[in-house]
């Protein structure tokens, strides 16, 4: 079992293009970033079942979790 | 068939009624569109859409027999045949029968479906009258 | 003209004189409307160094082309005027509904001049416009009167009003309208209240006229299906601006009691989470916008309804002050939206105040008796309601604004007022940030963030760098984005959901019938930005290179915590940027706009010659 991660926007340059990707539970959203070189800066906010998470969540298994890119603001 | 809408998710946006009068007459102009945004503010906050049921009701009351349906099965006022007598505005029980000063005949929603494609929070769908 | 209602109303309010005249088709042409529009009637109608809350200043009103036609987010307007804050050009945008409903009835701006001698509104139903009393309305607060108004006037009229606030001319005093938007900065309301204008109310049953309609009605379609398709969309509808505050707090960004760190401890009890599960009720939309990004809030903690707040809201009246309630924050909120206050001003005043306070500069005597530590929000929402109606020694003093109250306080508390050309920053804390600090040292109204987010790009390249890549960013962005205030759209369909820039071309040129391409539009905006630089030019002696300086705290004093502890930008730095920036704006060293660069933007006739307004 895994969990995936749904990468959007400029965040596909660091999972190879693809917009969904399967990663072991086990880390942090935090330490899952940190092993695709993705630095947490470049994303806005993590969203697990709809709602916001932080990046010290524990995706479990079988959770998909959505990486929203930092985009702009108000 | 006939359009439904879950109030709970409109913002109030409008461009439903946008999209309806472009389809209907051509025109931008949202006071001509044949579905209503009712807004409750300061409280509760909420809006209300109110759309078409086909219920069917315009057709039995027009004095002329003006009101058909087309082949969707949506009621539909026949511009050469509407009197203005505003039966069907008074009896529509949505209040979604309209007219204005400037256009010769009543007019209501034709089942196009253009206010479904701009809702943003997808409060519209078309979908079988329930029985 | 396809695309605009056709009149301008000129409103007379010292005579009650109102007359129609057409809309002029060369300042179309060269300016578009709205943003453009307005920049353009300040400078040739406003004569040079007019008292602000005088006769002699103008505050209009400008919808754009696209205000009110089916396309995404097309319900904004600007509110310009010669600012009482600051002293030079003021442009505020406000969505809603009331830009499209201006246009239905039939006129594409409106032109107040002159001051009534008695409190007045403007009721504008189609073909009929009056100036009718409003006495009776005098005093109320914004949310009120809309309210009362809509059960008098019938619930189809659209409202814009100002409170209490606008009446007392606190310098930055808003115009509120549709229950929770805002013509907020620079003092707009406060020259709406000099203008004893209480409120504007609007019904139009006309359209507008589009030049191909099958191909705008298609090209509408297209965007409106990208909006709904962007990845974005279900985020940004659930949480709106607040979804940023987390992604500041972690980055040092969320300005903490008066921006003395980027990082608040208490940051994550007012997370966007936090926010929509506590007290949000409906996702608000302006008009034609399929991403509402207000967020409609009820808090039972305070049995209020308020629109919000924002993300600059809940910076500015939140962890700048300390406040780390999303329901103190909501009220603090809804007090500035009754009262008709800049909801960032307000708070970054405040938060000066309490620095004073806990420095001991100010003391509970000439704070009127309010304990006025960080986090205390009862002496907040007191305090609001003082400055509001400049209620005692403080409240009296803080509705001057921050570069004001600080120097009549002295004591060094100028060190700690954080503005530029005294307009107090919104929240985004620049210790370490270069592109943002140069964003807020040249935005064109003062320290404000909506001419050029900059701040994900400072940390997608390095925070500290100090490079001219970083300059053109932000001048980059100082075109794209306020051409959508120009154009009469929200910016944030594109902002936030990647809708593409290569939408609005098109659209534009099926509306108008005028054949311009992307980089047109970009021309008139570089256009327009330098016009609102020569306002300052003009209006204020010695303006030049020293008014681009950032607020003092960033240069000199080192951030407190979080990812930025210890850090700050070194003057020389901030200067390096400017040096930067001017040079490729085409402007000398002094930070005025070359006769080449005035010239190649087709200004050099509306502005003459430019050491003329030295």
């Amino acid at each position: 079992m895994a969990v995936t991660l749904v990468a959007t926007g400029g965040l596909r340059e660091y999972t190879g293009g693809l917009q969904e990707l399967e990663v072991a539970a086990g880390p942090t959203v935090k330490e899952m970033l940190g092993t695709l070189g993705i630095r947490p800066e470049l994303v806005a906010a993590v969203m697990r079942n709809r709602e916001l998470v932080s990046k010290d969540y524990r995706p479990e298994d079988g959770e998909t979790v959505v990486l929203v890119a930092v985009l702009g603001g108000g | 068939m006939r359009l439904y809408a879950d109030s709970a998710k409109c913002s109030g946006c409008r461009a439903c009624l946008l999209a309806c009068s472009l389809h209907l007459f051509g025109e931008n102009n949202p006071k001509k569109a044949a579905l209503a945004i009712v807004p409750h503010f300061p409280a509760p906050g909420t809006f209300e859409v109110k759309v078409c049921t086909q219920c069917g009701r315009c057709a039995e009351v027009c004095p002329v027999d003006a009101i058909h349906q087309n082949e969707k099965g949506a009621y539909y006022i026949e511009p050469d045949e509407c009197t203005l007598c505003m039966a069907c505005v008074e009896e529509c029980p949505e209040g979604v029968v309209f007219t204005r000063p400037d256009v010769g005949y009543a007019w209501q929603c034709d089942l196009c479906g253009n206010c479904v494609e701009v809702c943003g929070p997808g409060v519209l769908w078309i979908a079988e009258r329930e029985a | 003209m396809y695309g605009y209602a056709g009149r301008v109303l000129r409103v007379d309010l010292t005579r009650g004189i109102i007359t129609r005249e057409p809309t002029p088709e060369a300042v179309v042409r060269d300016y578009l409307g709205a943003r453009g529009m307005g920049a353009y009637l300040l400078w040739t109608e406003v004569p040079k160094r007019t008292d602000p809350l005088g006769p002699g200043n103008k505050l209009f009103l400008s919808t754009g082309p696209l205000s009110g036609t089916l396309f995404p987010g097309a319900g904004k307007m600007d509110f310009t005027t010669k600012s009482p804050l600051t002293g030079g050009y003021a442009g505020a945008s406000m969505g809603g509904m009331l830009a499209a409903e201006l246009k239905y009835a039939g006129y594409d701006a409106v032109i107040l001049e002159g001051i009534s001698p008695r409190p007045v509104y403007l009721y504008i139903d189609d073909e009929r416009v009056e100036l009718r009393p409003a006495d009776a309305y005098w005093g109320q607060g914004s949310l009120t009167l809309e309210k009362r108004l809509k059960d008098e006037l019938g619930e189809d009229f659209q409202i814009a009003t100002i409170g209490p606030a606008g009446e007392k001319l606190v310098k930055y005093a808003c115009i509120s309208h549709d229950f929770g938007r805002q013509a907020g900065r620079g003092g707009v309301g406060t020259v709406m209240g000099a203008k004893k204008l209480k409120a504007i109310a609007v019904r139009g049953s006309g359209g507008i006229p589009i030049a191909d309609t099958a191909e705008f009605v298609r090209l509408a379609r297209e965007a409106y299906r990208a909006c709904k398709e962007a990845e974005g969309l279900e985020a940004w509808t659930r949480y709106g601006t607040m979804m940023v505050t987390s992604w500041c707090n972690e980055n040092a960004a969320l300005p903490t009691r008066n921006f003395q760190s980027g990082t608040f401890e208490q940051g994550a009890s007012i997370y966007a989470s936090v926010h929509r599960k506590t007290i949000v009720v409906t996702d608000k939309a302006c008009f034609g916008c399929p991403s509402p990004c207000g967020k409609y809030s009820h808090s039972k903690k305070h049995n209020i309804y308020v629109e919000g707040p924002e993300y600059e809201t809940n910076g500015m009246l939140g962890s700048d002050l300390g406040l780390g309630d999303i329901e103190d924050i909501a009220k603090a909120n809804q007090l500035c939206d009754e009262l008709g206050l800049d909801s960032i001003s307000t708070g970054g005043t405040i938060a000066w105040a309490m620095e004073c306070y806990e420095k001991g500069i100010l003391n509970r005597e000439q704070s009127g008796g309010l304990d006025l530590r960080f986090g205390n929000a009862e002496a907040v929402f007191d305090l609001i309601d003082r400055v509001a109606h400049r209620d005692g020694w403080l409240g009296n003093l803080l509705a001057e604004g921050v570069k004001r109250a600080a120097s009549a306080v002295g004591q060094d508390s100028e060190k700690w007022a954080v503005h530029v050309k005294g307009m107090e920053q919104s929240a985004y804390d620049t210790h370490s940030a270069t592109s943002m600090l140069l964003a807020y040292m040249t935005a064109d109204v003062g320290a404000h963030h909506n001419r050029a987010w900059a701040i994900t790009y400072d940390l997608a390249v390095g925070r500290d760098r100090v490079t001219p890549e970083k300059a053109a960013k932000v001048i980059e962005l100082q075109h794209i984005r306020p051409l959508m205030d120009t154009l009469g759209c929200c910016r944030l369909q594109w902002v936030e959901l990647g809708m593409p820039l290569s939408c609005y071309a098109p659209a534009l040129q099926a509306l108008t019938g005028v054949q311009r391409s992307w980089e047109d539009l970009l021309h008139i905006s570089e256009r327009i930005w330098n016009l609102t630089r020569m306002v300052w030019v003009r209006e204020v002696e010695g303006f030049g290179r020293a008014w681009d300086s950032p607020a003092t705290r960033f240069v000199r004093e080192p951030a407190v915590g979080g990812v930025t502890d210890g850090k700050l930008t070194p003057p020389l730095a901030a200067q390096q940027m400017l040096d930067y920036y001017y040079e490729q704006r085409g402007w000398d060293a002094n930070g005025i706009p070359t006769s080449e660069t005035l010239q190649r933007l087709g200004l050099s006739d509306l502005v003459g010659d430019r050491s003329a307004w030295r």
